[in-house]
C-alpha cells in the first residue's frame, strides 16, 4: 500500500518536473520508479530518451533561421531509449504515442525531416486530446505542431509546378504554426496556474523556485512562426489577426517579452500600415477585401483560418471591456502596455558590466515613445505625451533625444517654465544646435516674460556666429526682440533708450543677414515705429509686405503708421483690406473701432463692436466644451489654452489700451485673474470653465463699445456695457478705469477718482488711469500729487503725449512755466507722431 | 497636353453624367481599371491654362458628393496635388480663375466633411486608452503599480477627446482659414492613406518638401526651380503633412519620403514649431532604429518585417532596473514579512497587504537581487558548467545579441560577480 502511495507520487513528481522542464532530475527520478516495478521499464526508457534530447537541445540549442546539424553521439543514445520504448509496444497508448512524437522530434534535430513528417503521420496530431491531460502533453503537441511546419518547410512541395498546390502546402505549414501557437500558450497558462497552486499547497520545503520558464526553439517558432510568414506572403490582414490572437490570450511571466516585443510590433503597423478607413477592430472580422493586402495575393487564395481546436488558451474577459475602435486607440493601448513593461525594464545601474543591458533597455524604451510620440502627436494629446515622456526620464541620462523630446512635448503642451529647464539640459547635451536656445528665447519672451533669461539663450545663438548659418539671423532676430520688450519694460528714460537702441541694432542685422525674411524686415519697421522714425518704418513695412503681402501684423503696423501719420482714411481702408483676409482677427477689428470713430463716426463703430460680438459668438458658442484639453495640473488649466491662443493672436494678459505685454501689466492680468474667479464664485452666474482667453476677448469688446459710448456721452449705454465686462472679470482694472470714465462723464469727481485709485491698485502703471487721475487731482488743485502721478506715468510711458501734455498744465498751473512749455512741447512733437493706438498692441513674439 | 489625354479626360467626363443612380457603385469600382486616365487629370491639374480644369474639377466634387467611398477615394488621392496649385495661386502668376474652381472643389470637400449625415457639424473625437481599465489586452491587475500623479488619476477612467472640429463652414479662402481648412482636408485624406496610389504618396512628399524649403536656402540643395517665394505653413499643418509622409516613407517612397521628412524638419526648426518638430524627431529616430535592424533588405514596396525575436528578457537578471530596485525597497521596508518566500500569507503576518500587493509582488519576486542564496548559486554553477566552451566577455554586445536566450541569461551572472565585488 505504502509502495503503491509512494509509486503515484513519484508519477505526479515525474510529471511536474516533465511540465516544468527539469530535465536533469529525470535520471534519478526513472530509477527510482524502475526499481518499483518491472512494467515501467519502457517507460523509464522514453522518459530517459526525452530528457537526454532535451539536455542536448539546451546545450546545443538550434538557432532561428539555421538548419539542425545532424547525428550526433549523445542523439545517438537518445535514439536507442526512444527505439527501445517504443519496441516492445508494452506502452500505454499515450506513452506510445509521446514516444513517436520524441522520435519525431529527434528526426527533425537530426535534419531527416521527411522521416519526422512520416513520424507524425503515424501519429495523426489533429485526434490528440487536450483536455484533461497532463501539462507537459500540451508542450509536446505544441512543440510537435511546430516541428511539422518546420519539416514542411524544409521538405520541398512534391510538384512545385503547381502553384495551387504550393498555396495548400503553405496553408498547412501555417495551420500547423497557429495551433502549435496556440497550444503553446494554453500550456503556459496552465503552467503558471499549476505552478501558482503549487506554491500554495506544496510544503514550506525549498523546492525549485519559480523559475522563468523557457520557450526553447520549437515553442518560440510555434508561437512566432506563424505571422512572420503572413507578413513575408504580404497578408497583412492575417498577420494582424494572429498578433490579436496572441496578445488577447492571458499573459503569463514567460510571454511578457513575447508580448511587449508583439505589442509594439503591431502598434508599429497600425501607425505605419493602416489609416482610420482600413481600420477593423479586434472583434470584427476582418474585412474580406483590404489595401493592406498585397494585390498579388489576392488573386491568389489568400490564407484563411480554418481550424477549431477543443481547448484554446484563456482570454482577456469580462464586463465592460475596452476594445479599441480605431487605429490610433489600439496602438495608444499596445504602446502604454510595451511602455509599462519596457520602463520596468530600465537599467538603473551605471557599472560598466551593465552597459551593454541598459542599453538595450534604453532602445526598446525608446522605440516605444516614438511610436507613442507619433500617435499622440497625431492627434494633438501633447498634455498626455508630456506625461508618458516624463516617464521615461528614468532612461534619460546623457540621452539628447529623449530630453529634447520631453522639452519639445512640454512646450508643446503649454507647461513653459518647465520646457525652459529641460531645453537648458538640452543645450549642455548637444550646445552646438542653435534651434534649442531659440526654442527656449521664444518661450521665455513669450507667455513666460523671462527677459533675462531670454537674453542669455539669443545671446548664444548670435555668438555661435557663422556655425549657425540660417539660424543666425533667428538669433539676432531673437535678441531683438528680447530687447524691445525689455525697452517697453523699462522704468528709466536711460535703460528704454539703451534697449530701444540695441534693438534696433539687433534687428538691422538681423534684416540684412536674411533679406528675404519679412518678419526681420517687419520688426525692423515695429522698432523704428516704436521710436517714432515713422517714414523709415514705412519703408521697412512695405518691404515686408513685399516679401510676405498676407502678414498680419505687418497690415496692422502699415495701417497704424498711416494713423501717426493722420491719414486715417488710408489706415482704415488698409484695415479693411486686412480684415478680408482675417475676418476673425479681434485685435485688428479693435483698431478699426478707433478709426472709424474717427472718420465715420461713433454709430459706425458701434455697428463694427456688434459685428465683433457676432464674431465671437460663432467663434466660441461652437466650441464644445470637453475640447479644453485635458489639462494635467489645474494650474496649467487655468493659464489658458496655448493652442488656440496661438491661432487667435490675441495679446494674451494684455488691456486693450496699451495692448503691450508689460511686466506689471502681466502681473495685473494674473492679479485680476484670480480675483475675478473669488468674485465670480460668490455668484455662480458668470460663465467660467475652460480657456480663459475667449472670455478676456469678450470683455475687450465690452470695454470699446463703452468707450465708443462715452465718446458719444451715453453714460447709462456705457455703464451698462461695462457691467458686461465687469461680469467677466469684476476686478479689471480696465474694468474699473471704464467706470471712472463714465463717473467724470456724468460729473461725480469723487466717485471717478475713487474708481481710478482701485484701478491703480490693481495695475499700478496703467497710464491711461494715472493720467486721468493727474487730471482729476489738478481739478482738486492738489497740484504737486497731480505732478508725481504724472512725472511717474511719464516714467512708464514716455510717448504718451496726453500725459505730457497734462503734466504741463499741472506745472503751468503751479507756476513752473518753463518746465510747462517744455512739457507742451514734447507734447506737441509727439502728438504729430501718434498712432490712434500705441505700436505695443502688436504682439512680439518669436 | 496631349490630344490622346484629353480624349481620356473629356471621355470620363462625359460618361459620369450619364450613369444612372444605380450604377455608381460599379462605376465605381471599374474606374482604377482606367490606366491612362490619372495620369492625365494630373496633368490638368497640373497645367496651368488648360480648359478642362474646371470641369475636371466640377466632376471630382460630384464624385466627392455622391458619397460613395470609392469615388471620394479617387477624388482624394489628388488632394496633394490640388493643393499644391492652390498655394501656388497667388504668388505664381496663375490665371485667377483656373484657381478659382480648384478653391471650389477643395471648400466644397471641406464643407462636406465637416457635417454629418443629419448637417450637424462633425466631432471627430476619439478614447484615451487606460491602463488602469480592463481591455481586450490586458488586465490592469498585471501591468504592475502606476505612478499615482495628478495626471493619472484625472485619467483613470477613459475619456473621450475631441482631436478636430467642430469646424464652421467656409465660403472663401483667406489668409486666416487657409490653413486651418488644408489641416482638416489632408486629415481627411490621411484616413484614406491606406487607399492611396504611390503616385499620389509621391506627390504628398513632393508637396511637402516644396512648401517647406520654398524661399530659403535648402532651395538651392533641392534643385527646385518653381517659385522662390516663402509660403507660410502653420504647425498643424505641418504635423498632419509629417502623418502621410510617415505612411510613403513605410509604404514603398523611401528615397522621396526621407527627403520630404528631413525638408519638413528643416522647416520646422526654422519655424521653432515645437509640435511639427516632436512627431518628426520621432519618426527619424524610429526610423533609424528600423534601418538599424534591417539594413539589408531593401525589399521596397513594405517595409512592415517583422522576424522571430527570442522571448527572455534581453536584461541580465542581475542588472539593477527599476522594477528590482522597486522590489527592493519594498522588501526593505517589509522584512519580516516578506521573509519567507515560499509561504505568502501563511504566517499570521498581515495578510490583507499582500493579498492586496501579490500580482505585482509575485512578477517581482524572481528578479528581486536579496534571495541571493538559493537560486542564484544554482545559476552560478550552470553557467560555469555550459559556458567555458566560448567564455563569455561580458562586454562584447554584438556577439552577445545573437545568442541565444539561455545563454544569454545564464552570461548575465558572469558581470554579477564582478558587480557586487564593486558594490
Amino acid at each position: 500500500m505504502t509502495a503503491r502511495k509512494s509509486g503515484s507520487r513519484l508519477e505526479t513528481e515525474i510529471e511536474r518536473c516533465r511540465s516544468e522542464g527539469q530535465w536533469d532530475k529525470i535520471p534519478e527520478l526513472v530509477r527510482q520508479l524502475s526499481a518499483k516495478l518491472i512494467s515501467n521499464d519502457d517507460l523509464g526508457e522514453l522518459l530517459l530518451g526525452e530528457a537526454k534530447l532535451q539536455l542536448y537541445l539546451k546545450e546545443n540549442p538550434i538557432k532561428q533561421g539555421a538548419s539542425p546539424r545532424g547525428p550526433r553521439p549523445k542523439l545517438v543514445e537518445v535514439r536507442k531509449h526512444l527505439t527501445a520504448a517504443l519496441d516492445r509496444g508494452n506502452l500505454k497508448p499515450d506513452y506510445m504515442l509521446e514516444a513517436s512524437m520524441l522520435m519525431a522530434k529527434l528526426s527533425y534535430v537530426e535534419g531527416d525531416y521527411s522521416e519526422a513528417i512520416s513520424q507524425y503521420s503515424k501519429v495523426n496530431l489533429d485526434e490528440l486530446v487536450l483536455v484533461g491531460v497532463p501539462v507537459y502533453r500540451l508542450s509536446m503537441i505544441a512543440e510537435a505542431y511546430a516541428t511539422k511546419g518546420l519539416c514542411l518547410e524544409k521538405v520541398p512541395a512534391a510538384s512545385s509546378s503547381l502553384s495551387n498546390l504550393n498555396v495548400d502546402k503553405d496553408q498547412e505549414v501555417i495551420t500547423c504554426y497557429e495551433k502549435s501557437g496556440d497550444i503553446a500558450l494554453l500550456y503556459l497558462q496552465e503552467v503558471e496556474k499549476a505552478l501558482s497552486v503549487g506554491m500554495q499547497n506544496r510544503s514550506p520545503k525549498p523546492g525549485p523556485m519559480a523559475q522563468e520558464q523557457e520557450l526553447g526553439y520549437f515553442l518560440e517558432t510555434g508561437l512566432q512562426r506563424a505571422h512572420v510568414i503572413h507578413f513575408k506572403n504580404g497578408n497583412l490582414t492575417r498577420g494582424v489577426g494572429r498578433f490579436r490572437e496572441i496578445l488577447r490570450a492571458v499573459e503569463t511571466r514567460t510571454t511578457q517579452n513575447l508580448r511587449m516585443t508583439i505589442a509594439r510590433q503591431l502598434a508599429e503597423i497600425l501607425l505605419r500600415g493602416m489609416c482610420e478607413q482600413s481600420y477593423w477592430n479586434p472583434l470584427e472580422d476582418p474585412p474580406s477585401q483590404s489595401p493592406l493586402d498585397d494585390p498579388l495575393l489576392r488573386q491568389g487564395e489568400p490564407y484563411t483560418k480554418d481550424y477549431t481546436l477543443p481547448r484554446r488558451p484563456r482570454l482577456y474577459s469580462g464586463e465592460n471591456l475596452f476594445c479599441p475602435q480605431e487605429n490610433t486607440e489600439e496602438a495608444l493601448l499596445l504602446l502604454l502596455i510595451s511602455e509599462s513593461m519596457a520602463n520596468r525594464d530600465a537599467v538603473l545601474s551605471r557599472i560598466p558590466e551593465h552597459n551593454s543591458d541598459r542599453i538595450t533597455s534604453l532602445q526598446s524604451a525608446s522605440v516605444v515613445y516614438d511610436l507613442l510620440t507619433i500617435a499622440l502627436g497625431r492627434r494633438g494629446q501633447y498634455e498626455m505625451l508630456s506625461e508618458c515622456l516624463e516617464r521615461a526620464m528614468k532612461f534619460a541620462f546623457e540621452e539628447f533625444h529623449l530630453w529634447y523630446q520631453l522639452a519639445l512635448s512640454l512646450m508643446a503642451a503649454g507647461k513653459s517654465a518647465r520646457a525652459v529647464k529641460v531645453l537648458k539640459e538640452c543645450i549642455r547635451l548637444k550646445p552646438e544646435d542653435p534651434t534649442i536656445p531659440l526654442l527656449a528665447v521664444k518661450l521665455c519672451i513669450g507667455a513666460l516674460h523671462w527677459l533675462e533669461e531670454g537674453e542669455r539663450f539669443a545671446k548664444m545663438v548670435v555668438d555661435m556666429g557663422e556655425k549657425a548659418s540660417e539660424f543666425r539671423a533667428k538669433g539676432y532676430l531673437a535678441s531683438g526682440l528680447v530687447y524691445s520688450l525689455k525697452a517697453t519694460d523699462a522704468s528709466l528714460r536711460g535703460l528704454q533708450e539703451e534697449n530701444q537702441r540695441k534693438a534696433l541694432g539687433a534687428f538691422q542685422r538681423a534684416q540684412s543677414l536674411s533679406p528675404t525674411d519679412h518678419l526681420a524686415a517687419f520688426y525692423l519697421a515695429l522698432q523704428l515705429a516704436v521710436s517714432r522714425q515713422i517714414p523709415e518704418a514705412l519703408g521697412y513695412v512695405r518691404q515686408a509686405l513685399q516679401l510676405q503681402g498676407d502678414d498680419v501684423h505687418s497690415l496692422h503696423l502699415l495701417a497704424l503708421l498711416l494713423s501717426a501719420q493722420k491719414h486715417y482714411h488710408d489706415a482704415l481702408n488698409i484695415m479693411e483690406m486686412a480684415l478680408s483676409e482675417y475676418p476673425e482677427n479681434f485685435i485688428l477689428l479693435f483698431t478699426k473701432v478707433k478709426l472709424e470713430t474717427l472718420c465715420r463716426g461713433p454709430e459706425e463703430a458701434l455697428l463694427t463692436c456688434k459685428h465683433m460680438l457676432q464674431i465671437w459668438k460663432s467663434c466660441y458658442n461652437l466650441s464644445n466644451p470637453s475640447d479644453s484639453g485635458r489639462g494635467s495640473s489645474l494650474l496649467d488649466r487655468a493659464i489658458a489654452d496655448r493652442r488656440t491662443l496661438n491661432a487667435m493672436t490675441l495679446p494674451d494678459f494684455s488691456d486693450p489700451e496699451t495692448g503691450s505685454v508689460h511686466a506689471t501689466s502681466m502681473a495685473a492680468s494674473r492679479v485680476e485673474q484670480a480675483l475675478s474667479e473669488v468674485a465670480s464664485s460668490m455668484h455662480s452666474s458668470a460663465p467660467k470653465h475652460g480657456p480663459l482667453h475667449p472670455w478676456m476677448t469678450l470683455a475687450q469688446i465690452w470695454l470699446h463699445a463703452a468707450e465708443v459710448y462715452i465718446g458719444m456721452s451715453k453714460p447709462a449705454e456705457a455703464t451698462a456695457c461695462t457691467q458686461e465686462a465687469a461680469n467677466l472679470f469684476p476686478m479689471s482694472h480696465n474694468v474699473l478705469f471704464m467706470r471712472g470714465q463714465v463717473a467724470e462723464l456724468r460729473g461725480n469727481v469723487d466717485e471717478a477718482k475713487r474708481w481710478y485709485e482701485e484701478a491703480l491698485s490693481i495695475n499700478p502703471t496703467h497710464v491711461k488711469t494715472m493720467q486721468r487721475l493727474g487730471l482729476i487731482l489738478h481739478q482738486l488743485q492738489r497740484y504737486s500729487l497731480a505732478e508725481k502721478i504724472l512725472r511717474d506715468a511719464v516714467q512708464v510711458n514716455s510717448t504718451a503725449h496726453d500725459v505730457w501734455n497734462s503734466l504741463g498744465e499741472v506745472l503751468q498751473a503751479q507756476g513752473n512755466a518753463t518746465a510747462a512749455t517744455e512739457c507742451f512741447l514734447t507734447a506737441l512733437e509727439l502728438e504729430a507722431s501718434s498712432p490712434i493706438l500705441p505700436f505695443t498692441i502688436i504682439p512680439r513674439q518669436l | 497636353m496631349l490630344a490622346m489625354d484629353q480624349g481620356v479626360v473629356e471621355e470620363w467626363l462625359s460618361e459620369f453624367k450619364t450613369l444612372p443612380d444605380s450604377a455608381v457603385s460599379s462605376y465605381a469600382a471599374s474606374l482604377k481599371d482606367k490606366a491612362s486616365l490619372i495620369p492625365a487629370i494630373y496633368k490638368v491639374i497640373r497645367e496651368n491654362y488648360s480648359d478642362l480644369l474646371e470641369p475636371v474639377c466640377h466632376q471630382l466634387f460630384e464624385f466627392y458628393r455622391s458619397g460613395e467611398p470609392r469615388l471620394q477615394r479617387f477624388v482624394l488621392q489628388f488632394l496633394p496635388e490640388l493643393l499644391w496649385s492652390l498655394l501656388l495661386a497667388p504668388s505664381a502668376a496663375r490665371d485667377p480663375h483656373t484657381s478659382g474652381c480648384i478653391e471650389a472643389l477643395l471648400l466644397g470637400i471641406y464643407n462636406l466633411e465637416i457635417v454629418d449625415k443629419d448637417g450637424q457639424s462633425k466631432v471627430l473625437s476619439f478614447t484615451v486608452p487606460s491602463l488602469s481599465k480592463p481591455s481586450v489586452y490586458h488586465e490592469p491587475s498585471t501591468i504592475g503599480s502606476l505612478a499615482l500623479t495628478e495626471g493619472a488619476l484625472a485619467n483613470h477612467g477613459l475619456s473621450r477627446v475631441v482631436y478636430s472640429g467642430p469646424h464652421l463652414q467656409r465660403e472663401n479662402f483667406t489668409a486666416q482659414n487657409r490653413f486651418e481648412v488644408l489641416t482638416f482636408l489632408l486629415l481627411c485624406y490621411n484616413a484614406a492613406l491606406s487607399y492611396m496610389t504611390s503616385c499620389s504618396l509621391q506627390s504628398l512628399c513632393q508637396l511637402s518638401s516644396r512648401v517647406c524649403i520654398c524661399g530659403y536656402p535648402r532651395q538651392q540643395l533641392r534643385r527646385y526651380k518653381g517659385i522662390s517665394t516663402r509660403l507660410t505653413v502653420t504647425s498643424e499643418f505641418l504635423v498632419q503633412l509629417i502623418t502621410g509622409i510617415h505612411y510613403a516613407l513605410c509604404n514603398g517612397e523611401l528615397d522621396l519620403g526621407t527627403k520630404a521628412l528631413d525638408d519638413v524638419l528643416y522647416r520646422a526648426q526654422l519655424e521653432l514649431f515645437p509640435e511639427a518638430l516632436l512627431v518628426g524627431n520621432a519618426i527619424k529616430s524610429s526610423q533609424q532604429s528600423a534601418a538599424l535592424k534591417s539594413s539589408a533588405s531593401k525589399e521596397g514596396a513594405r517595409s512592415i518585417q517583422v522576424e522571430i525575436t527570442p522571448t527572455s528578457s534581453r536584461i541580465s537578471r542581475n542588472a539593477v532596473t527599476s522594477l528590482s530596485i522597486r522590489g527592493h525597497r519594498w522588501s526593505d521596508m517589509e522584512v519580516s514579512v516578506d521573509n519567507d518566500p515560499a509561504t505568502p500569507g501563511g504566517q499570521g503576518s498581515p495578510i490583507p497587504e499582500i493579498s492586496v500587493t501579490m500580482p505585482n509582488g509575485d512578477s517581482l519576486r524572481p528578479r528581486d537581487p536579496r534571495p541571493l542564496t538559493q537560486p542564484e548559486s544554482e545559476l552560478l554553477g550552470s553557467a560555469s558548467e555550459v559556458s567555458p566552451s566560448h567564455d563569455p566577455s561580458p562586454r562584447g554586445q554584438e556577439v552577445r545579441r545573437q545568442k541565444s536566450v539561455r545563454r544569454l541569461v545564464d552570461e548575465g551572472s558572469g558581470p554579477v560577480s564582478a558587480g557586487r565585488a564593486q558594490y
